[in-house]
């Protein structure tokens, strides 16, 4: 990291379901300390991006290298909120439990969370505002909770890229406000952020770059030069006003 | 009791406790019915083996067995990932042709010799201390005892140490990709075990009844805690208990030990489905009558803060205006007399003050949305609930 790498590197990259391509020759290069969304519409890959990127799928073609390295190196260097409903919420578990799972990566295998990992979860969980929650089954939380607890236990993993995937599906105005002012304050820390992110109104606000997909990458660049008219309509096939009033 | 008695029901609780454990990482992965391909698959593993050792309780045997119990994961998924069939269809699709092979092979070859369908499919614990473990002419006891024994420890050590990793690639098995758990080792782990246990288990209770202790225990400890620890404790105490239970029927009725053991976890499981305290059929009832009633009355309240005028508060008017019926009407109306929200006076209900300071207090949490603070402000102002 010492050498000035990009966060995130992809080249090449194609990924295909039953040999139909859902990501089609990806050339991206997310610099460090951003707070990027990924846009475009349904269907576009964008899930499928972040997965490639974490190696839960494998690309047919490409590569995609993390501070200069392949993912795999990089492990403790990246977190992951998956979407809501990538889990079984009925699990018998409480919020405090799955913040906790965010520190077995630093663990390792076999070696059991302590007290140490303990606090860091805590604290995460203070962070997102749900501390009196701790000891709450975590089917009896709503969806906005749910989605704070994701983010806490990618906090206590204390990572330097988070690749977010559509943090504010489902989630009411206020938590919304709570998870931007966090996203906020972590690329205050230096950190890079990659969000899957729907709402095109709140784009600019939220954001300081911004990633146009639609199965292939259309452009990616700073919010303030790139996100425009010309890269909607490339990316939605609609004029640039519809899609924003969608 | 006979020490036959103690061998048949020590091996009985081993065998609950052994399948109870994998038994609860299959329930939560929503995948209990592979061990009901994995029971009969293994079929064709353990004829073959006990032609190659016969002795049902060569380790080589339970090992071919618990390949082919692996294979028919693999080929169920093989299949599943064509995405021509569902995974149901799949399971449905290779077990039986894997057993039908099992069966051909005990009919064409094993006619001569101690191996039936019968034993293969319901066991019989019953013969169970006859066959000794004898070193140099010492007796070690039954040797399906020492069977069950070793694969529960290995189960244990196992369990006690990739809990953490079960526990994370079932829950989240992107996390687990992500954070450098391969859940494919874990799951082919979790599966091998299984295959183990139900061969290790089959003498007991037969390849069949072997799937009621994988999957009763662990759905019954489901209904009853929020905790996986806790769950896989319940499990292993529901196993442990309806295998002894079993064994005690059976012995009364003078009927097959695996058949009673199957039927008290069946019965066990109905028993906890019904009355669980949070989840169960009969709890869930009452929560939601005593919602309905609760709701009718902050309906009913809110109506007569509405309404100064006395047509509008007649006792009458309750059911032909809100429309309620007769039953629900005087219970909402009770209801709220008991709980001193409303005073009636010939026939004409209005709210009292602690009525109106209650329907004021819930009508600014239902227009904001707080409907824990509903409840809060129930438990201060009922007296008694719906």
């Amino acid at each position: 990291m010492t050498k000035k790498h990009p966060a995130i590197q992809i080249d090449d990259l194609t990924v295909a379901y039953d040999y139909k391509p859902v990501l089609w020759d990806i050339d991206l290069v997310i610099p460090d300390g951003v707070l990027m969304a990924i846009v475009g519409p349904n269907g576009a890959g964008k899930s499928t991006l972040i997965k490639a990127i974490l190696g839960i799928i494998e690309p047919i073609a490409g590569s995609v290298q993390v501070f200069g390295e392949p993912y795999k190196k990089q492990v403790d260097k990246v977190a992951y909120v998956p979407q809501k409903g990538s889990v079984d919420w009925d699990f018998p578990t409480t919020a405090l439990d799955v913040v906790m799972m965010g520190t077995y990566g630093s663990l390792g295998w076999i070696k059991r969370p302590g007290q140490k990992e303990k606090k860091a979860a805590l604290e995460a969980l203070e962070k997102v505002g749900m501390l009196e929650f701790k000891s709450r089954q975590i089917s009896q939380l709503s969806g906005g909770q749910q989605q704070r607890i994701f983010l806490a236990r990618a906090l206590v993993q204390s990572a330097s890229i988070y690749l977010m995937d559509e943090p504010f599906q489902g989630v009411d105005a206020t938590t919304e406000k709570a998870i931007i002012n966090i996203l906020k304050e972590l690329r205050q820390a230096g950190k890079t952020l990659i969000v899957v992110h729907h709402d095109l109104q709140t784009v600019p606000e939220y954001f300081d770059w911004v990633t146009f997909l639609n199965v292939k990458g259309i452009a990616s660049g700073p919010v303030k030069d790139i996100f425009n008219d010309d890269n909607l309509t490339k990316t939605y096939g609609i004029n640039y006003k519809v899609a924003v009033n969608k | 009791m006979t020490s036959a008695q103690i061998e048949i029901q020590l091996i009985a609780a081993l065998v609950a406790i052994a399948c109870a454990l994998p038994g609860t990482f299959l329930v939560l992965r929503k995948m209990a019915m592979i061990s009901d391909a994995i029971s009969h698959a293994i079929l064709p593993g353990i004829v073959l083996g006990f032609f190659i050792t016969h002795d049902l309780n060569s380790p080589i045997l339970i090992v071919l067995a618990a390949i082919t119990g692996v294979i028919t994961v693999v080929l169920v998924e093989f299949i599943q990932k064509t995405g021509l069939v569902k995974e149901d269809t799949a399971i449905g699709l290779v077990f039986p042709a894997l057993f039908s092979i099992g069966v051909i092979l005990i009919a064409k070859n094993a006619n001569d010799v101690h191996l039936d369908i019968d034993a293969v499919l319901l066991g019989e614990l019953a013969f169970a201390p006859f066959d000794r473990l004898l070193i140099g002419g010492t007796d070690f006891g039954p040797k399906s005892l020492w069977v069950i024994s070793c694969i529960l420890l290995i189960s244990l050590i196992l369990l006690f140490l990739f809990f953490k990793e079960l526990k994370l690639s079932t829950f989240d098995k992107g996390l687990a990709t992500t954070l450098g758990f391969s859940p494919i080792i874990l799951h082919y782990g979790l599966m091998t075990v299984s295959s183990i246990t139900i061969v290790g288990a089959f003498d007991a209770v037969g390849a069949v009844l072997v799937v009621a202790l994988i999957i009763a225990p662990a759905a019954t400890a489901y209904l009853l805690t929020d905790d996986l620890k806790r769950m896989l404790v319940l499990s292993c105490i529901f196993g442990v208990l309806s295998a002894i239970l079993g064994y005690w029927i059976a012995n009364f009725l003078d009927a097959s030990i695996a058949g009673s053991m199957t039927t008290v976890l069946g019965l066990v499981f109905l028993l906890v489905y019904l009355f669980a305290p949070k989840q169960g059929v009969l709890s869930n009832f009452f929560k939601e009558r005593q919602q309905r009633i609760e709701v009718s009355l902050l309906v009913f309240l809110l109506h007569l803060q509405n309404h100064t005028e006395e047509k509008e508060r007649h006792v009458n008017h309750l059911r032909e205006h809100i429309n309620w019926h007769k039953v629900q009407a005087k219970t909402v109306l009770e209801l709220a007399s008991k709980n001193n929200l409303v005073k009636i006076s010939e026939n004409i209900v209005s709210l009292t003050d602690k009525g109106q300071e209650f329907t004021d207090e819930a009508l600014k949490y239902i227009t904001t949305n707080k409907v824990t603070a509903i409840e809060e402000l129930k438990n201060r102002f009922f007296l008694f609930r719906g």
